[in-house]
């Protein structure tokens, strides 16, 4: 496959000194590659447009193959908060939009906190000297390698305590228990995310040039001054990079929001896990979950669409941060 | 500006560090200390008793004794060598292929590899709830190769157990780890000069030799980190395995590995007990730490750590 003359083409595409980016092998090579990934990627593949073709099909599929009929009627009816055609309206419709809303708060909470925690630690892990500075960054990495599972018995355990402390002490009016424990979830499930998103930004502040906060700070400004000012512009793509992961982590999050949120105020994640859980699937309608699936997929969807490149560089951003 | 050196460095951490201590430190010592009380159904109170090594003895009873404690052993085991497998060697040639492709084919594949990973877990679950369904995908297609009749769950049924459950969770979170390998032994290969690979190809070098002779020794440490990262990684992880594990997909004691039973037995709807969820956990924590130091080392992580420039 690998005959002279195309060896020889491809060299011959060196252009100002480097060597142009054609692929190493022959196009027969390259079909038989394409053909072997599409084979092991099917799996993917077929699951993902299931999920997509069961939300909009009349009947129960299994697979993407079989023969329905396009209908919106799952669409409906989970937005009704119907979830089966012939159930009575268990959920309202208040209550789905409220599932959609308690998604995305607790995604948009994350945001703030590991953006409010680790863009100020990340600017004085880069440009201040002080003691254990060092120490600091190596214990950053190992935090994030941390056993979760092992720390979320303790997070809960503070949670108890507090919680008779402010409730069953009489110092809060229940009322404020939903708000408390929102509160919570956001900044405990956010903390996961803070050792990485530091390393990630420090590595934004390193790269800008020294000169520029050096001309802040001889014009008289304060360091918080010239962070908030001066730095803080200048590395947007970062924190547009470290708010999008933070933003997705908390969307995605489902063990966190099952352990200290109540039933009652589930987002799309432990909606779709209640549905499921103890194997009491059968009784909730299969299509109706897949319009919910659908709908949780969207953002991820949109992510894909807009952030591949950073999505490729920053995916293993504990390397190369 | 000199006075500004003291409380900077403070101001700019306080954050970070509130949460560290509060959300680190603090859960840490408790989980720790609760290994040596006895506090059950989160009664918090019982963190002032001590039971001494109670909770350690009972753990050690029920992993000589206990046959579900051994199932939990076993799975960790397979699981963890099984998925490390893959994530490693499957990251390692799904990298080889994208590099070998055509640019725009490469991307399309590797986003396409991404996507598990940025699936919500509960999503992710789904898909494979369905493709591993008595009735779905996955059996289906069994059925088609004549090796099996009738609708089953091969993940739940007595004749496939325990490998039907293990090939399940295996599968599914090997989708889930192999694209880390992937993009990191990608990314090595792209910065490996080009004219190594020229220079090799135009003495007559073939594919497997390029590979073997050119790519691995040349991300070696490449490999390294990813396999002792992932060994971790996967020690740890247990949200993909408690949503198989509670929708039934697969089989209760052989879809449980050590970190989902520290899990289930702390958090489960029919047992909460703490103490010993603890005593389990300090075991997950120590070998945490060790792996997590190893991977310190490996990173070579003096060398990521630029100097201060220009502290006035």
């Amino acid at each position: 496959m690998r005959g002279a003359l195309s060896l020889a083409s491809r060299l011959l595409g060196r252009r100002g000194g480097r060597l142009e980016e054609a692929p190493l092998t022959g196009r027969g090579f390259q079909a038989i590659l394409v053909l072997a990934l599409l084979a092991a990627s099917l799996p993917i593949i077929l699951s993902y447009t299931l999920l997509v073709e069961l939300s909009f099909s009349s009947t129960l599929i299994m697979s993407p193959f079989q023969k329905t009929q396009f209908t919106l009627e799952n669409w409906r009816l989970f937005l009704e908060g119907k979830l089966a055609p012939t159930a009575a309206r268990i959920y309202s419709p208040a209550y789905i939009r409220s599932m959609i809303v308690n998604t995305l708060i607790v995604a948009a909470g994350v945001t703030v906190v590991v953006i409010a925690a680790s863009a100020p630690a990340a600017y004085a892990l880069s440009r201040l000297r002080f003691r254990f500075r060092a120490a600091t960054l190596r214990f950053l990495i190992l935090l994030h390698a941390f056993p979760g599972v092992a720390l979320i018995i303790g997070v809960y355990a503070v949670y108890v305590y507090l919680y008779k402390r402010l409730f069953v002490g009489g110092l809060l009016p229940k009322e404020y228990l939903l708000l408390y424990s929102f509160a919570y979830v956001i900044v405990a499930r956010a903390s996961l995310e803070v050792p990485m998103s530091t390393w990630i930004l420090k590595g934004f502040f390193d790269r800008v040039p020294w000169e520029v906060e050096w001309a802040a700070l001889v014009d008289g400004a304060s360091r918080l001054r010239t962070f908030w000012q001066v730095m803080l512009p200048l590395i947007k793509p970062g924190l547009a990079a470290v708010a999008i992961f933070a933003f997705m982590a908390g969307w995605e999050e489902l063990i966190y929001v099952v352990v200290f949120l109540p039933r009652e105020a589930p987002t799309l994640a432990s909606f779709i896990h209640y549905q499921l859980s103890g194997g009491s699937l059968e009784a909730s309608y299969l299509p109706v979950v897949a319009a919910a699936a659908t709908v949780y997929l969207i953002p991820t969807i949109l992510f894909f669409v807009f952030t591949q490149k950073l999505l490729l560089e920053a995916a293993h951003g504990g390397l190369k941060a | 500006m000199p006075g500004s050196r003291s409380w900077a460095p403070a101001l700019f951490l306080s954050i970070m560090g509130f949460l560290v201590v509060a959300f680190y430190l603090l859960p840490l010592l408790l989980t720790v200390w609760a290994s040596f009380t006895p506090i059950r159904d989160w009664r918090v109170e019982s963190l002032g008793k001590s039971v001494g090594l109670d909770n350690y003895r009972r753990l050690f009873y029920l992993i000589r004794h206990d046959p579900d404690m051994g199932k939990v052993l076993e799975t960790t085991v397979v699981f963890v060598s099984g998925t490390l497998l893959v994530n490693v060697v499957g990251g390692f040639l799904l990298a080889v292929a994208a590099f070998l492709l055509d640019e725009r084919v490469s991307l399309g594949f590797r986003l396409l590899w991404l996507l598990p990973r940025m699936t919500p877990v509960a999503v992710f679950g789904l898909l494979w709830y369905y493709f591993f369904h008595g009735n779905g995908m996955f059996v289906h297609f069994l059925q088609a190769l004549g090796l099996l009749e009738g609708p089953t769950w091969i993940g739940q049924d007595q004749r496939f157990l325990p490998w039907g459950a293990w090939f399940i969770i295996i599968f599914v979170n090997g989708l889930v780890g192999v694209s880390y390998g992937m993009i990191i032994f990608y990314s090595a290969f792209k910065s490996i000069p080009r004219d190594i690979y020229m220079a090799a190809l135009v003495d007559g070098a073939r594919l497997r030799d390029i590979i073997l002779k050119i790519m691995v020794p040349l991300t070696r440490w490449h490999i390294i980190f990813v396999t002792v990262w992932q060994l971790l990684s996967l020690l740890t992880t247990y949200a993909h395995l408690y949503v198989l594990v509670e929708w039934r997909v697969v089989d209760k004691w052989y879809g449980m590995t050590w970190s989902l039973y520290v899990f289930e037995t702390a958090f489960g709807s029919t047992v909460s007990d703490q103490a010993l969820a603890a005593a389990a956990a300090v075991i997950l924590i120590v070998v945490g730490i060790g792996l997590g130091l190893a991977t310190l080392r490996i990173m070579g992580f003096e060398r990521e750590l630029k100097p201060v420039r220009g502290d006035i």
